[in-house]
């Protein structure tokens, strides 16, 4: 099986690349996620190269690799391409990714599908197999795609790749590294610096006299899934968390996720009460929500979301949960968002993707797509957010968001939310934040939802949760097309890094265990790659605003599938790229700096023939303000 | 359900920004009586005053109190109330802002609560109880609900009955376009050639720059239709001047085009077997010879094959490669008028006459069942596939159609959107809309259903607008025009003031307006008919300034110069150039291989590359049309080329500033598409402006003295004087800009907290069905 020999390339990784320019390198990586954009990645190089079978020292330099990214072996296979049938080429696998070209001169076909994708690999057709291409495998992928290859029967090249792949695409599971481990790309910024949470919450205006940051969970002794620092009313003493901490869903007590610069009321975050089938009751956690409420002094109730259907909140009750009754805390008033839990998600977008994979249901689209009810689901999730943030911000009441856990739908109400309230988080570095912030550093359990190197591709824990909070921004950047600094490239690429495990990014389920596996110092953050090339990401009409809330129409007439994103593997389908109206909009922008340009060396020609001083108007990089100015 | 006697509101708006006055200059200094301003010829029928106008469903907050007049053009409601939350406007100059044309008007019900009794009105009924509220439920999708609780009980029902009667004439004559163009005529000297702005009747009217933009032309003439010969370089046509004074056909114009092979003669010897002596028009001609041409079915089964043959023989004669007629037979291929009617009912059902929360849920499939969006696209791949034939097989195609003069329209008219750049310009465009509707014989009275109700309304001039958005959807830098022009378009429709959109044919103007002149004592002189107002003069309802929003600013005109990849360089696109973007294949494809996909600026969508099926027996067509879709699709657009739209189910939209500009639900505040439009008119502005100071670098160096900055195409100007020129979002955008829905009805609170628009549960509101109990 050569394990010893693969396991010792893993950990010695760079020995064919030494020789190579760091530089260089890093540069050509940094346009990877540009043409993974474009479905299937184009290299140059590879393209223009005419693939003859032998020459393998030659192909092998045109397969792109990151640092620390090692061959490990190829095959020539026939890739059973859902739209344009087999194409026969030759497929390498490295401990990052699966890359093919076909081995046809008329084809360009290139799939580089890193290995962190992937969800499910079997074996198709047996020794007794007759059909044409029906011995190889079926590769499942996270990101609304499969893959089949064909093999040939004989030389056992089928079960060589199998074994290979399943080694490298569930390291977990084979108690190898994850390649964010082995990646050696290096930036010239670093991701990791991007999110400070004493930074951010000064920037919200914290602490103040209302509110405390509190180091209580340093250790993550109060509770392990969440972050070291956490903002708490400063009437609230640490022995009054510990004691909220016990009657709340996994120590997840509530805190402050954003302030309101203007009326200082606050959105918190917290997990579902412990009140079970009893119906038990914590003065201290009353008391506690009493003291949020008193915050504020604008409204006499406290608000609480309950994300969940009322009658799962009433469910919860049996194991153990359940939600604020009124007779216990009469001064807050309880709503249910209805928004389902992760099981419906998962199997809302396995039918999304039965509709459009490989092919789309063309016939009766828009009730097929009704009947995912994914888009649904996306207004449940938009509109509970609309509430949270119009009540923060016209109805002037703090809010408390809760489900089950704290970790999912209750990030993406939050999220969402201070995504409408707060026009900072709209940029690129802030809505990193928001993400570094309201779910990673709150503890969505990334590991188990992506299920990361884990070759368990049934496991119940797994859900779209995040996906789907970046659909509901992409409806929301649809929407008001000039209010976001990113562009679609932007939300696609941390989607392909959400699996690609690239990154350190979305690795493990807390920061307790990211602490624990010096996830900072041993990996590469997604935010290095995204903000050391920020024009790649970049929305040309975003239009700076500052304070503008933004309340997106939730409704289904507007609301609709993100064809570029779920749709994009289909080659009929795949809208123009890039966007015909951001094409037209660069366009227009490189023209005026060509006038301008003209415009300058214009006068300066006049400007030259009188060759009175007196008369030479100003000096050309005078002559640009004056220009534009007077446009 | 709803207050009795709500105190007169004291709520004014302090939203309301003062800067509109000037905007107002038309309407005379404020007028403090509530008068009318009235067009020529314009009468008031009945009016009451101390009315209500209700601007939601469940509050009388914001409602607007004035007079109600029912015209003999429109009903008006006159007001001195500021339109509460209202921040923008968008003006026809017609029209007043609470106003509806009475050929808009769709329905019109009546109510009496405290009877508890409902009626729809039609014309000449009567009306057994006092309203005290009515709604109108406009074609246009607009709802104006009024209420009558302090008005007296008598006016307000004669009113609600003259509005019923005006709005539904049984005769032609009736329209409000008689009276106007008769005042004119009678208001002018010697009542000839005294309108100033012809059109609709012969010469020519000025496109939207204010008149100084090419003329579009008409096609009532021989040299309009001689000069579009000549434009399309088709050899082998002619125009044929039999129809003159309409002797062969009263459906067909006067001048059309015609196979040169065949005679006069012959031509009038065939017409006798065509439904409606519908021969065979010429459309257009393809760069390549193929040519574009339509016609009624041949009704005459004896002579059935012999006259097809020759007609045939003739058009292939008119190829330069003498290559077969591919015929289309729409009747087969294509859901018929009643099919199309159906669905547009239905669209307006869900768009408009439910409540809104409750079409939520089944919006998509609602949506779906309506079967618009399939029709739209079946339209657009027919179309697309006609292309197909004549630019790739190289055929001439013929349209036929049992009378030739609906689904043709709109197929002829898609087709060449598609293939000719010169179609997607204003000037073209609306060319496009003379020579393939109205003089083509679409008739506009029936399918609009200006008149009494009658089941000859079908919605096919939207469905071919709607069809054309779908392509600037796609294509946006292709078209001159925007959006809000497409919607105005389609709203000029509804105004009984041009001659446009008012006539079944040519012919029925000329006889209807002569007998008009005859019975109002106007003298014609030379003139055929009398001249109405054309459409085209966009100066009768809109300023040159709002005019500025018909145009695209990403439209690539044939000399603006483009970018790629960061070099200027400007296209002037000559007569040859643009020949042989379509005449044959590009290079590529003739050698059968796709070029370097690496060079390809514009588009890279198609990164897998198509591979081409191993040659098949031809066993159909099918497969050569596939693999020019698809080798299409693998290569940039030419802007200037063929264009063929994205046909799946994902791509065909539905057109939502048209249909949902009046729900005041659906609008998102400082959002929508508009928001970077915004943006783009700013910048193309500003390259428009340093364009101009380039051209003139000797003209007064601190940049355009003010006299250009008016010639600004943008209505979003750079900078400048303009009260709208701050570079943030403007305060008014919303997804429904130019138009506003905040004076239409709203079934939910309007305001503007998203709260009160999704928590509280559906409410009750009138819908169809609980009209059944009519009086």
């Amino acid at each position: 099986m050569g394990e010893g020999a693969s396991r010792s390339a893993f950990a010695v990784p760079t020995g064919q690349d030494r020789g190579r320019g760091a530089a260089s390198r890093v540069s050509s990586m940094a346009s990877a996620p540009t043409s993974k954009y474009n479905s299937h990645s184009l290299e140059n190089e590879s393209v223009k190269r005419t693939s003859r079978d032998g020459v393998t020292q030659d192909l092998d330099e045109a397969v792109p690799r990151l640092p620390g990214e090692t061959r490990i072996t190829d095959k020539e296979v026939i890739y059973i391409c859902p739209f344009n049938g087999p194409i026969k080429g030759r497929v390498y696998i490295t401990n990052y990714r699966l890359y093919l070209r076909s081995l046809e001169t008329d084809s360009t076909l290139i799939l580089d599908v890193p290995l962190g994708v992937i969800s499910r690999i079997e074996k198709m057709g047996g020794a007794t197999s007759r059909g044409e291409n029906s011995y190889g495998l079926d590769i499942t992928c996270k990101d609304m795609r499969n893959l089949r290859f064909a093999l040939k029967q004989e030389g056992h090249s089928r079960r060589d790749m199998f074994e290979t792949l399943m080694r490298y695409a569930f390291p977990l599971t084979h108690s190898l590294p994850i390649f964010a481990f082995a990646n050696e790309e290096k930036f010239n910024v670093d991701g990791w610096m991007v999110y400070n949470p004493v930074e951010e919450y000064r920037r919200q205006g914290l602490p103040n006299h209302h509110w405390r940051i509190t180091f209580i969970n340093k250790f993550y002794e109060l509770c392990d899934t969440y972050p070291p620092l956490l903002v708490v009313p400063y009437r609230a003493s640490d022995e009054d968390l510990r004691r909220v901490a016990a009657f709340r869903s996994r120590n997840r007590i509530p805190v402050l996720s954003w302030i309101h610069p203007e009326n200082k009321t606050v959105i918190m975050r917290c997990s579902q009460p412990l009140v079970g089938m009893s119906g038990k009751r914590n003065k201290d956690d009353e008391k506690y929500l009493d003291v949020i409420r008193e915050t504020n002094r604008q409204i006499s109730k406290l608000t609480i979301y309950d994300a969940r259907p009322s009658v799962n909140a009433v469910a919860n009750k049996a194991t153990g949960g359940g939600y604020e009754s009124e007779d216990a805390y009469p001064n807050a008033e309880l709503f249910f968002l209805d928004i389902h839990n992760i099981h419906v998600m998962r199997e809302s977008l396995k039918k999304v993707k039965d509709i459009v994979y490989p092919n789309v249901e063309e016939s009766h689209w828009l009730s097929s797509l009704e009947s995912t009810h994914w888009l649904e689901h996306i207004k449940l999730v938009l509109t509970g957010a609309i509430q949270v943030a119009d009540r923060v911000s016209s109805g002037k009441s703090s809010v408390l968001v809760h489900c089950s856990d704290g970790w999912d739908r209750t990030a993406q109400l939050t999220s969402l939310a201070m995504l409408m309230l707060d026009s900072y988080y709209r940029s690129i570095e802030g809505f990193e934040i928001l993400v570094q912030k309201e779910w990673i550093s709150f503890g969505h359990k990334f590991a188990s939802r992506i299920g990361h190197g884990d070759k368990n591709h049934a496991d119940a824990d797994r859900s779209p949760i995040f996906l789907q909070f970046i659909d509901c921004v992409w409806q929301m950047s649809k929407q008001f097309p000039t209010a976001f600094e990113f562009n679609e490239r932007f939300l696609m690429t941390i989607l392909d890094h959400l699996y690609s495990c690239r990154f350190g990014t979305f690795l493990y389920n807390c920061e307790s265990v990211r602490e624990k596996q010096n996830v900072t110092e041993r990996t590469v953050s997604l935010w290095s790659l995204i903000n050391s090339n920020k024009d790649n990401f970049k929305n040309p009409f975003y239009t700076k605003e500052i304070n503008r809330v933004l309340y997106p129409v939730a409704s289904m007439r507007h609301l609709e599938l993100w064809v570029n994103y779920y749709i994009r593997w289909n080659p009929r389908i795949k809208q123009q790229q890039p966007n015909p109206v951001e094409q037209r909009y660069m366009e227009l922008l490189a023209l005026r700096d060509e006038y301008i340009k003209r415009l300058e060396e214009l006068q300066l020609a006049n400007s030259a023939k009188l060759t009175e001083p007196s008369s030479s108007p100003a000096s050309p990089s005078q002559m640009v303000p004056h220009v534009q100015t007077h446009f | 359900m709803f207050s009795l006697k709500p105190p007169r509101p004291t709520f004014r708006s302090y939203l309301l920004p003062p800067a509109q006055t000037d905007d107002q200059i038309n309407f005379e200094p404020k007028i403090k009586k509530l008068e009318p301003v009235l067009l020529p010829g314009e009468i008031v029928v009945n009016e009451v005053s101390f009315v209500r106008k209700c601007i939601a469903t469940d509050t009388s907050q914001y409602d607007l109190w004035g007079k109600l007049i029912c015209s003999n053009f429109r009903i008006s409601f006159i007001t001195d109330d500021p339109m509460p939350l209202q921040k923008f406007h968008f003006r026809n100059l017609l029209l007043g802002e609470h106003d509806v044309p009475l050929t808009c008007i769709e329905q019109i019900v009546t109510v009496n609560d405290h009877k508890r009794k409902q009626k729809v009105l039609g014309p000449n009924q009567k009306l057994k109880f006092n309203p005290t509220e009515l709604i109108i439920y406009c074609k246009d999708f607009r709802i104006v609900r009024f209420r009558f609780d302090e008005s007296g009980p008598e006016s307000a029902k004669k009113v609600c009955l003259a509005i019923a009667h005006y709005s539904q004439p049984t005769d032609l004559q009736l329209l409000f376009a008689f009276e106007y163009v008769g005042k004119k005529y009678h208001n002018t000297a010697n009542g000839i050639n005294g309108l100033p702005s012809g059109g609709g009747g012969g010469g020519s009217s000025s496109a939207v720059g204010g008149g100084q933009g090419p003329q579009t032309p008409l096609f009532e003439t021989y040299s309009d239709w001689d000069r579009e010969i000549k434009r399309t370089g088709a050899s082998g046509w002619r125009v044929c001047s039999i129809n003159e004074g309409y002797m062969i056909s009263t459906c067909l114009p006067e001048y059309f085009v015609v196979p040169s092979s065949l005679a006069d003669q012959d031509l009038k010897n065939f017409s006798h077997s065509f439904v409606g002596r519908r021969m065979p028009l010429w459309c257009w001609s393809h760069a390549n010879g193929s040519a574009l041409v339509r016609m009624a079915l041949i009704k005459d089964t004896l002579q059935q094959r012999k006259i097809d043959q020759r007609i045939c023989n003739a058009v292939t004669k008119s190829h330069p490669q003498r290559s077969d007629v591919y015929k289309s037979d729409l009747d087969k291929t294509l859901p018929n008028i009643q099919d199309i009617q159906a669905a547009f009912v239905k669209l307006k059902q869900l768009c408009i006459n439910e409540p809104f929360e409750e079409t939520e849920d089944k919006w998509l499939s609602s949506l779906e069942n309506t079967r618009w969006l399939e029709y739209i696209r079946t339209f657009l791949k027919h179309s697309a596939e006609l292309v197909y034939v004549l630019e790739s097989r190289r055929l001439s195609v013929v349209l036929q159609e049992e009378e030739g003069r609906d689904l043709s329209c709109v197929i002829a008219s898609l087709v060449q959107v598609m293939a000719d750049p010169y179609f997607r310009t204003i000037t073209g465009f609306q060319s496009l809309i003379q020579k393939e509707w109205v003089m083509a014989g679409y008739q506009f009275l029936d399918r609009c259903n200006h008149l009494k109700r009658s089941e000859k309304e079908s919605p096919l001039f939207l469905l071919f607008l709607d069809a054309t958005w779908q392509l600037l959807e796609q294509y946006p830098a292709a078209f001159e025009f925007s959006e809000t022009y497409l919607a105005v378009l389609y709203d000029s429709t509804r105004i009984s003031l041009f001659g446009t959109f008012l006539f079944n044919s040519p012919h029925q103007r000329v006889k209807q307006s002569t007998e008009f002149a005859i019975s109002k004592n106007i003298q014609l002189g030379d003139e055929k008919g009398l001249k109405f107002p054309s459409a085209w003069d966009w100066s009768l309802q809109f300023t040159a300034k709002d005019r500025t929003l018909f145009h695209n600013p990403m439209y690539i005109g044939k000399s603006t110069p483009c970018v790629q990849s960061h070099s200027v360089k400007s296209f002037k696109r000559t007569k040859k150039s643009y020949s042989s973007t379509l005449r044959g294949m590009p290079v590529p494809f003739k050698n059968g291989i796709i070029s370097d996909q690496q060079l390809l600026p514009r588009r890279n969508s198609l990164i897998l590359k198509i591979r081409p099926k191993p040659p098949q027996p031809a066993k159909n067509q099918n497969s050569g049309m596939e693999e020019y879709f698809q080798e299409w699709f693998s290569k940039p657009v030419d802007l200037h080329g063929i264009l063929l739209p994205h046909l799946s189910a994902t791509h065909i939209k539905l057109w939502k500033l048209c249909y949902f500009r009046w729900v005041p639900e659906a609008q998102i505040n400082l959002g929508g598409f508009i928001t970077a439009f915004h943006k783009l008119s700013l910048l193309a502005d500003e390259v428009d402006m340093l364009s101009r100071t380039l051209r003139q670098p000797r003209a007064s160096p601190g940049g355009p003295c003010s006299a250009e900055r008016d010639q600004s195409r943008m209505y979003f100007q750079a900078s400048g004087p303009h009260p709208h020129s701050t570079s943030g979002t403007p305060e008014f955008l919303s997804s429904s800009f130019p138009f506003s829905p905040v004076g239409n009805l709203c079934k939910r609170s309007i305001l503007g907290t998203p709260l009160s628009k999704f928590l509280s549960g559906p409410k009750i509101w009138l819908s169809t069905e609980t009209l059944a109990n009519e009086d």
